[in-house]
C-alpha cells in the first residue's frame, strides 16, 4: 500500500464512528450522546472546576475583613491605586518576609532536619536547630500560577505563616542505599568476602515530595539522565501522575473533593538534590518563600 | 486460490483483491482462452455496508456511550491537575485582584513601618541561632566534613561514614545496620590514644566466635588514630589505618577522619561543642 493509501485508510478509520453515528436514528443518537458525555463531565466537574472554585487558598484568608480599592468610588480609587497600591505591594513583601522568618524560627525548634527554599534568592538550605549545614543554588525553577496570583492578592504570606510538613514522598533513587550482607562461616569466607569491590552509586536524582497544605514541591537534576535514569524517571512520572489521580479517587469516595495542589518545581545539581532528599527525614518540616 | 493458467502458480495480484472482486474474477477466467495472460484490473468496489456501521439498537448504542465515556472520564482524571492549572490561568485576574487592609494612607505607613521593625528584630533572633563556638558538619552523602565557626568555613576534609550495609547472621539469628545517625550531636568526650573495644558485630563480621564481654580479644590498641571524640550512643570521631578507603561510606556508623583533618577536628572542638550529621 502506498503512503497515499495509508492516509485515505487512516482518515476512513476516523470517519467511521462519525458516519455510524449519523445513520442512528434521533433516539439512538441521544442515548449514545448521553451516556458518552456524562461520566467525563462529571468527572470534570468533581475534579475539576469545583476544586477550581473551592480552592483552599481563597478560604484560608476569608476571615480577614479587607477593603477592595476597586469597588471604591472612581476618583478615590485612582488614587489609592497609584500611590497605596506600590506601598501595599512592599507591605506583602514584608509580610512574606515575617512569615518566612517565623516559620524558620520554629523549624529551629525542632531537632530534625529542615528544608528551607527560599525562590527570592534562589536557594535551598538544610537546617539543624536553624544552623544551615547545606547551601544549594537552584539553577531554575517554575511555579504554579495560583501563586502569582496569591502574591498579587497579598495574601500568599498567610498560607507560607507555618512550615509544610511531609505528607509523601516519590523518588527516583532509595531513601537509603541499603544492601544486604550475610555474616560469613568462618575467617576462611571473611577473608574472601573482604576483597569484594564497593559499589559506586550513580542514581540520578529526581524526587517529589507533597506537604500539607497542599504544596508539592519538585526537584529535577541539572544533568541529563542515563538511559536507565530515563526509563526510570519515565517510571517515576507514571507513579507520580497515578498516585494523583488515585488521591482524587479517594477524595470522592470519601465524598470530597479532590484539592488542586500549589506546585513547585526545581532544579539542583545531582549531588545537591541526593543529599537533600536522603537527609530529609520521614514528616520533614520545609519552610518557603516565593 | 486463483491461480496462474499458465504454469499453475499463485496469481498473487489476483490474491491482492477483496474478496467480492476476485468471486467476480473468476466467470471471465473460465470462458478466456489459456492463450490470453489473463489481466486484472483492481476496479473500485462498492462494499456493502459493514455490520459496524448499521443503525444500532438503543441499549448497544447506550453501552458503547457508556464504555467510550468511561475512558473520556479517566483521561479526564489523569488530567485534572493540568486542567485545574489551566482553569487558574484562564479564570480572570479581577477574583485575585489586591486587597488592601486598609485604604487609609497614614494608617498603612504606620503598619508598614511597624512591620520592617519586626523582620529587622527577626533576622537578628534568627542569626544568633548559629553557635558562636567552632562546629563540626559531616556530609554522610558526599563523606566530606566542614569545620565551621559561626557562618565562616575553617576547614574543609575527607571522611568516611557509615556504609550502609546490613549485615544479617543466621547462626546468631541478629542483624545490624552500619548507618551513621543524622542530626545535631554533642561532643561527650575526647580521648588520646584510643582503644577499640570490638562489639559482637566485628567477629561476626570476621567469621569468629564472640568471645564475653570483658575478654581481652576485644581491645586493639592503635586502629583508631591518634584521638578519638565520641558523640554517645558508641558513636565515634576518630582516625584509621586504610586511608584510601577516605571519601567512600565504609565504616560501620563512626566518622572516620585522615590524621591532619582529625587533629584539626581534634582542636578545634571542646566538649559540648555540636556536631552536624546529614
Amino acid at each position: 500500500m502506498t503512503r497515499k493509501n495509508y492516509g485515505l485508510a487512516f482518515l476512513q478509520w476516523l470517519a467511521k464512528p462519525v458516519v455510524w453515528f449519523l445513520r442512528q436514528t434521533r433516539g439512538v443518537q441521544a442515548a449514545f450522546l448521553f451516556a458518552f458525555i456524562l461520566f467525563p463531565l462529571f468527572i470534570f466537574i468533581v475534579t475539576v472546576a469545583l476544586p477550581v472554585a473551592r480552592n483552599p487558598f481563597e478560604t484560608a484568608a476569608a476571615s480577614e475583613i479587607r477593603e477592595n480599592p476597586e469597588s471604591l468610588p472612581d476618583s478615590t480609587a485612582a488614587e489609592i491605586l497609584t500611590g497605596r497600591r506600590e506601598l501595599a505591594k512592599k507591605m506583602a513583601a514584608l509580610e512574606i518576609d515575617q512569615a518566612f522568618l517565623l516559620t524558620r524560627l520554629e523549624l529551629a525548634k525542632k531537632d530534625s532536619i529542615g528544608l528551607v527554599i527560599d525562590l527570592t534568592d534562589s536557594t535551598a538550605k538544610l537546617e539543624v536547630k536553624g544552623v544551615p549545614i547545606r547551601h544549594c543554588k537552584i539553577l531554575r525553577y517554575r511555579h504554579s500560577d495560583l501563586a502569582r496570583r496569591l502574591r498579587g492578592q497579598g495574601r500568599l504570606h498567610q498560607w507560607l505563616a507555618a512550615p509544610f510538613i511531609l505528607q509523601k514522598e516519590l523518588a527516583t533513587l532509595p531513601k537509603a542505599p541499603i544492601r544486604i550482607k550475610e555474616a560469613p562461616k568462618d575467617t576462611i569466607e571473611a577473608a574472601e568476602s573482604k576483597g569484594e569491590d564497593l559499589p559506586i552509586e550513580q542514581r540520578d536524582a529526581e524526587f517529589t515530595l507533597q506537604f500539607d497544605r497542599n504544596l508539592t514541591l519538585s526537584v529535577e537534576q541539572t544533568q541529563p539522565p542515563s538511559f536507565a535514569g530515563r526509563m526510570r524517571e519515565m517510571w517515576y512520572g507514571l507513579r507520580r501522575n497515578f498516585s494523583e489521580a488515585r488521591d482524587a479517587v479517594t477524595a470522592l469516595l470519601h465524598l470530597q473533593l479532590p484539592q488542586h495542589r500549589l506546585w513547585i518545581e526545581i532544579e539542583l545539581p545531582r549531588e545537591d538534590a541526593k543529599a537533600i532528599y536522603r537527609a530529609l527525614p520521614t514528616r520533614a518540616s520545609l519552610a518557603l518563600r516565593l | 486460490m486463483n491461480t496462474n493458467p499458465n504454469d499453475g502458480t499463485p496469481n498473487h495480484r489476483a490474491s491482492t483483491l477483496s474478496e467480492g472482486a476476485s468471486q467476480a474474477e473468476e466467470k471471465p477466467e473460465t470462458v478466456r482462452s489459456p492463450q490470453v495472460t489473463p489481466i486484472i484490473i483492481a476496479s473500485p468496489v462498492i462494499a456493502p455496508p459493514s455490520a459496524s456501521l448499521a443503525p444500532a439498537s438503543a441499549p448497544k448504542a447506550l453501552l458503547l456511550g457508556i464504555s467510550l465515556g468511561l475512558l473520556a472520564a479517566l483521561l479526564t482524571l489523569w488530567f485534572a491537575p493540568v486542567l485545574r492549572e489551566w482553569m487558574f490561568v484562564v479564570l480572570p485576574e479581577s477574583k485575585f485582584a489586591l486587597q488592601l487592609r486598609t485604604t487609609d494612607l497614614k494608617k498603612l505607613q504606620k503598619e508598614a513601618l511597624l512591620l520592617k521593625k519586626r523582620v529587622a528584630t527577626l533576622q537578628k533572633k534568627h542569626a544568633q541561632i548559629t553557635p558562636r563556638l567552632p562546629y563540626l558538619i559531616v556530609d554522610t552523602s558526599e563523606n566530606r566534613i566542614h569545620i565551621m565557626k559561626g557562618d565562616e568555613q575553617l576547614h574543609e576534609g575527607v571522611c568516611s561514614t557509615g556504609s550502609y550495609v546490613l549485615l544479617r547472621s543466621a547462626a546468631q539469628q541478629r542483624q545490624w545496620m552500619f548507618t551513621t545517625p543524622r542530626g545535631m550531636f554533642q561532643i561527650r568526650g575526647k580521648r588520646e590514644a584510643p582503644v577499640w573495644k570490638k562489639p559482637d558485630w566485628a567477629f561476626v563480621e570476621e567469621g569468629l566466635p564472640i568471645p564475653p564481654v570483658n575478654s581481652s580479644l576485644r581491645f586493639e590498641y592503635g586502629v583508631l588514630g591518634e584521638y578519638a571524640l565520641e558523640l554517645g550512643d558508641g558513636y565515634l570521631i576518630h582516625g584509621t589505618l586504610y586511608k584510601r578507603m577516605l571519601g567512600m561510606p565504609v565504616t560501620h556508623g563512626c566518622v572516620r577522619l585522615g590524621d591532619e583533618d582529625l587533629r584539626l577536628v581534634y582542636k578545634n572542638l571542646q566538649l559540648g561543642s555540636k556536631v552536624f550529621i546529614y
